[in-house]
C-alpha cells in the first residue's frame, strides 16, 4: 500500500507525504499537528480542542467561518478533530481545487487570528453538554478513564473538564497555538487524483516560508503500573445501567499490540465473536456489548469493554459473565480456526478502509507519527504471525483483575430530581476522588 | 469534532441520502442496467481499484408498510431474516460471514428493507450465496424471531435515553400521524413490537419480500455478466411483485405553534420545530435544495449556524432539512441549546425562516449555494457504498442513468425568485409543530400565547 507513497521533509521541519489515488476526481488534504489533551496541564484541559475551533474563527485575513465558506463554494467539504495525541484538519475536494484548502491551510498555521472567542467557548460547551452531561455512557467512560489514569496526561477527557473550558482565555489559546502549530510539529497528508510532483511543489512553495516558534515541550509523564483492581460508580440520569472496564496495555511500541488487537476482535468482533455471542445471543443480558483497543496510542493505553444493560439485569451478573469469558482467553489456547476467523476480519478491514481515501491518508498519517508510515505495510503480516499461544499470553497477562478499573453507571432516571439539582447546565457527575486508587 | 451530530442515522438513510444528493462534473460512471430472470433490475458499476465488492438489494419492505399498531414489524422481519436459512442456524450463518471477513446485513429503512454485503473480491460469491440463502430460504424459527424480538425492544428502551431520539419519534407521530407510513422510526415502538408474532414476521416476509418490486446495485471488482449469472442463479426462488402502496393524506397542522414539551433531567433543550414537507418526485426538489442550503443546510454557509452557533454560540449543533423521499415527508430544524437558552434559539430560527420569505436572498449565498451543490458532486461517488446508494437512488426515483451530467443544469436554472416563492410555499413559521424534550422549569418554553394549541 505504501510504495507510491512520496516523503519530502522541508527545511522547517514540516514532513510532507503524498500518494496518488485516482478511482474518483477528488482530493484528500490533511494537516496533522503533534498536539492533544496529552500536552495539556491541569486546569487548562480543553484547551486543545478549543483552539482546534478557533481556527476556524479566522486569520490575520479571514473572517469567522470564511475558511469554510471557500472549501464550500470549491465543492470541498472540511472539518477537523482533536485526540488525546493529535489534531487533524482535513478538506475533501474536487480534485481541481486542491490549490484551496493548500493556501487557507497555509495561512491558518501561520497568521492565527480568531475573533469572536467568547461565542466559540460558548458553542464547544454546549458541545460538551450534548457529548459528554447528556450522554451516560460517555460520561461513565470519561470518569473511569480519569480513575485509569492517575499520572499521565490521559486521565483527562478530551473536550476538557467544564470549569476548565469555561475558564480558558484568548491568550491561552494565542500562546498555545504559537508553540504547537508550527512547522516543525506538523505533519500534511494528501492523497487523491493528482500528480504528485506538482502536488509536492505547490505545498513547498506555499508552506516553506513559515518559521518555527518555540520548540514544544516533551510529554515526560509516565502512568506508574497498577497495583490492584480499582471500582467506582457513577450515578447519572439514565435509565439502563451500563459499565465499562479498561485494562491497561501497551501500544504499537510492544509486539503484543497485534496479539491485544486479535483478542479485542475475537472477544467482539462480528456476530460469532465470543462476548456477544455469550451477552447478546446466549444470555440475552445486554443490548449491546463492545471490546476495543487502539494500538496507535503515542503512550501507553487501555483495552476497554463497555457494555449496555437490558432492562432488569444487574451490572454485576454482566462483569461476572464477561470476566469468565476473559479468564477462558487466559486459560485455554483459542481454536484455530477461530483466530483465523478473526485475522480474515482484519485482512478484510483493512481493505475496505482503504475504499475511502480519507481513512487511507489518516492511516499515513497515524503511523508516520508513530515512527514511520512504511510500518503499515507491516500490520497484516505481523497480524498473521500471531499464534493462539500469543493470544494466551497477552489475555494473562494484562486482562487480569489487578490491572483494571471497573466503572458502573447507576441510573437515576430520567425525569429531573424536583428540588433541581446542582443548578442549571452544572457538571451532575457525581464527586469522584480523581487520582486516588481505591 | 467541530461539527453535527449525525441526525441522519435515526431517519432512515435512504431517504436522506436523497434529501442531500447534489451532482455535478463527476467523471462518468460505467453503469450497466439489467433485469434479471426473477424481473429484479440491478445496476452495475465495476470499480476495479480495490479487491473488493459491495452491494445491496432493496425490497419494498421498509417501515412504512408496517400496518397500524404493528409498527417495527419491518424491522423485525429484516433482523429475523439474518437468523439463518432452514438449513444453517443463525450460529452457523454468523460464522461463516466473520469466517469470509464480510460484512452482511439485513434491515429496514422507512422506504424500503436493504439487504446488503461487503467483502474481499476473493469472497463474494460466497458472500452472495449466504445473504441469498437468507433471502430465498429463511429459516424464521419462532425461538430466533422471539429473541429478535426481545433485542429490539432492549434497543429501543435504550434509545429513549437519548433525548434527540425521544424529540424525533414525538415529532414524526405529531406530523405524520399515528399509524401513518412515516409516522414512527422503523424500531418502532415497545408496545407495537412486543405484541408481534413469528406469523407476522413470516406473513410480512412472504408479502413483501418480492423481486419485481426491488432493485440492486453492485459495485467492485467484478464483471457484470458474472453479477448477473451469479444473481441469477442464487436468486431464481424468488418470484412476483408488491402492488405499490399510496401514501396517506396527512393531519392538517393548524395555525399555530403546536408544543409537545417532554420532561428530561437534561443539560440541553433538544428541539425539533418543522412540518410537512414533499417528495423526492416533487418539481420544486432542486429549488428546494438551493432554499435549505441557505437557510440551514448548507452548514457553515447557513443562515441558521451563522446567527444561532457562530453569533450567539447557543448551539453546537444546528441544521434544517426536507426528508425527501418516496412520499411527502417533512421539513425539521434540529437544534440542541442548553435549557435557559431554548426561547432564545427557538426565536431566532422563526426570525430567519421569516427573512428568507420575505427579501430575496443576497447574489453572493446564491453563487455560493450553486457552486457547492454542483461542485462537491464527486465526494459524493467516492466509496464503493456511496457509489451503490447512488445507483439505488437513480433506480428507486427514476434519475435515470445520466443523471450525473443533467444534475448541474437543475441547479443552474434556480433563481433567487425561485428561492423565495419556494420558501413561501414550503415555510411555516406561523404554523408549525415544536418538540422540546429538555429540563421544563428551566427551559420554560414560551410559544406566542394567542397561537399555542399544545399538549404538555
Amino acid at each position: 500500500m505504501t510504495d507510491g507513497v512520496r516523503k519530502v521533509v522541508l527545511p522547517n521541519g514540516l514532513t510532507i507525504l503524498v500518494l496518488e489515488n485516482h478511482k474518483a476526481p477528488v482530493a484528500n488534504f490533511n494537516v496533522i499537528y503533534r498536539v492533544g489533551s496529552r500536552n495539556e496541564q491541569m486546569g487548562k484541559t480543553g484547551l486543545s480542542h478549543l483552539v482546534e475551533h478557533l481556527m476556524f474563527r479566522g486569520t490575520k485575513k479571514l473572517k469567522p467561518e470564511e475558511f469554510s465558506n471557500i472549501i464550500q463554494e470549491n465543492g470541498g467539504e472540511d472539518n477537523a478533530f482533536t485526540e488525546e495525541d493529535l489534531t487533524a484538519y482535513f478538506e475533501l475536494i474536487n480534485r481541481d481545487h486542491l490549490d484551496v484548502p493548500i493556501a487557507l491551510e497555509a495561512d491558518r498555521m501561520a497568521n492565527f487570528e480568531p475573533k469572536g472567542f467568547d461565542s466559540e467557548k460558548a458553542v464547544v460547551i454546549e458541545e460538551r453538554r450534548m457529548r459528554t452531561e447528556d450522554n451516560p455512557q460517555d460520561a461513565l467512560s470519561e470518569v473511569a478513564q480519569a480513575q485509569a489514569y492517575v499520572a499521565h496526561p490521559y486521565h483527562w477527557p478530551v473536550i476538557g473538564w467544564m470549569h476548565d473550558v469555561q475558564g480558558l482565555t484568548l491568550q491561552d489559546a494565542l500562546d498555545y497555538h504559537r508553540v504547537y502549530y508550527s512547522p516543525q510539529n506538523a505533519l500534511i497528508v494528501a492523497v487523491g487524483d493528482f500528480s504528485a510532483d506538482a502536488v509536492i511543489k505547490q505545498i513547498t512553495e506555499t508552506f516553506s516560508n513559515i518559521s518555527n516558534g518555540p520548540k514544544p515541550p516533551p510529554v515526560t509523564a509516565m502512568e506508574p503500573p497498577q497495583e490492584g483492581a480499582r471500582e467506582l460508580v457513577l450515578k447519572h440520569a439514565a435509565e439502563l445501567p451500563a459499565f465499562g472496564e479498561a485494562f491497561h496495555v501497551p501500544a504499537h511500541e510492544s509486539p503484543d499490540c497485534f496479539a491485544l488487537e486479535l483478542a479485542s476482535v475475537i472477544l467482539s468482533g462480528g456476530k460469532s465473536s465470543r462476548l456477544y455471542k455469550k451477552l447478546v445471543i446466549e444470555k440475552r443480558m445486554v443490548v449491546d456489548v463492545d471490546a476495543s483497543y487502539d494500538l496507535l496510542s503515542f503512550d501507553p493505553t487501555l483495552f476497554w469493554i463497555t457494555a449496555q444493560m437490558r432492562p432488569g439485569i444487574k451490572a454485576e451478573d454482566v462483569v461476572a459473565a464477561a470476566e469468565a469469558e476473559i479468564k477462558q482467553l487466559a486459560t485455554t489456547p483459542v481454536d484455530a480456526q477461530e483466530l483465523q476467523k478473526a485475522k480474515n476480519q482484519e485482512l478484510a478491514g483493512f481493505v475496505f478502509g482503504q475504499d475511502s481515501i480519507f481513512r487511507e491518508a489518516m492511516m499515513l498519517g497515524q503511523y508516520e507519527l508513530i515512527g514511520g508510515y512504511k510500518q503499515l505495510d507491516q500490520y497484516i503480516p505481523s497480524i498473521d504471525k500471531v499464534t493462539p499461544a500469543d493470544v494466551q499470553r497477552v489475555a494473562a497477562k494484562y486482562l487480569v483483575s489487578s490491572n483494571r478499573t471497573l466503572g458502573t453507571l447507576v441510573p437515576t432516571g430520567l425525569l429531573p430530581h424536583p428540588s433541581g439539582g446542582p443548578g442549571g447546565g452544572a457538571v451532575r457527575h457525581a464527586p469522584i476522588n480523581w487520582g486516588m486508587p481505591l | 469534532m467541530r461539527r453535527l451530530a449525525a441526525l441522519c442515522g435515526i431517519i432512515g438513510a435512504a431517504a436522506i441520502a436523497a434529501a442531500l444528493l447534489p451532482a455535478a462534473s463527476a467523471r462518468a460512471l460505467e453503469v450497466k442496467r439489467v433485469k434479471l430472470d426473477n424481473g429484479m433490475i440491478v445496476l452495475i458499476s465495476p470499480q476495479h481499484n480495490l479487491p473488493m465488492v459491495t452491494a445491496s438489494i432493496g425490497f419494498d419492505a421498509g417501515a412504512r408498510r408496517d400496518p397500524k399498531g404493528k409498527e417495527g414489524l419491518a424491522s423485525l422481519s429484516a433482523a429475523s431474516l439474518m437468523e439463518g436459512t432452514r438449513a444453517m442456524s443463525a450460529d452457523e450463518l454468523n460464522r461463516k460471514v466473520d469466517f469470509l471477513g464480510s460484512a452482511m446485513d439485513v434491515g429496514a429503512g422507512s422506504d424500503y428493507a436493504t439487504a446488503s454485503f461487503t467483502s474481499l473480491k476473493r469472497y463474494w460469491r460466497d458472500t452472495l450465496k449466504l445473504l441469498a440463502g437468507v433471502l430465498t430460504d429463511p429459516g424464521l424459527r419462532p425461538e430466533d424471531i422471539s429473541r429478535k424480538q426481545a433485542e429490539q425492544v432492549a434497543g429501543l428502551k435504550a434509545a429513549e435515553e437519548q433525548p434527540g431520539y425521544v424529540a424525533q419519534i414525538t415529532f414524526l407521530k405529531e406530523v405524520f400521524g399515528e399509524g401513518s407510513p412515516y409516522g414512527h422510526l422503523p424500531d418502532g415502538t415497545v408496545d407495537t413490537v412486543q405484541k408481534l408474532s413469528a406469523q407476522d414476521v413470516r406473513d410480512f416476509y412472504r408479502q413483501f419480500y418480492r423481486p419485481e418490486s426491488a432493485v440492486a446495485a453492485v459495485v467492485g471488482d467484478v464483471d457484470a455478466d458474472e453479477v448477473v449469472k451469479a444473481l441469477n442463479e442464487s436468486l431464481a426462488p424468488l418470484t412476483g411483485t408488491v402492488a405499490a402502496q399510496k401514501p396517506s393524506p396527512l393531519p392538517p397542522i393548524g395555525s399555530g405553534v403546536h408544543l409537545t414539551a417532554i420532561n428530561r433531567d437534561v443539560a440541553q433543550a433538544n428541539i425539533i420545530m418543522g412540518f410537512d414537507g414533499i417528495a423526492r418526485s416533487n418539481p420544486d426538489y432542486y429549488k428546494l435544495q438551493v432554499m435549505n442550503y441557505i437557510l440551514g443546510g448548507g452548514g457553515f454557509a447557513s443562515r441558521l449556524v451563522k446567527e444561532v452557533r457562530s453569533k450567539a454560540g447557543l448551539a453546537y449543533s444546528v441544521a434544517s432539512y426536507f426528508q425527501a423521499a418516496l412520499f411527502p415527508g417533512s421539513f425539521q430544524v434540529v437544534l440542541e441549546t442548553k435549557n435557559k437558552t431554548a426561547n432564545e434559539a427557538i426565536a431566532m430560527v422563526l426570525q430567519q425562516m421569516k427573512r428568507i420569505q420575505e427579501s430575496p436572498v443576497a447574489d453572493a449565498e446564491m453563487d455560493s449555494a450553486k457552486k457547492f451543490l454542483i461542485g462537491s458532486f464527486p465526494l459524493k461517488l467516492d466509496t464503493q457504498n456511496s457509489i451503490v446508494s447512488f445507483l439505488m437512488q437513480v433506480q428507486i426515483y427514476g434519475l435515470g442513468l445520466d443523471y450525473i451530467e443533467r444534475y448541474p443544469g437543475y441547479i443552474r436554472s434556480v433563481t433567487k425568485e425561485d428561492v423565495q416563492k419556494v420558501a413561501r410555499q414550503y415555510l411555516h413559521p406561523d404554523s408549525y409543530i415544536l418538540v422540546a424534550v429538555a429540563n421544563q422549569s428551566e427551559a420554560g418554553i414560551k410559544v406566542a400565547s394567542s397561537a399555542a394549541s399544545g399538549k404538555q
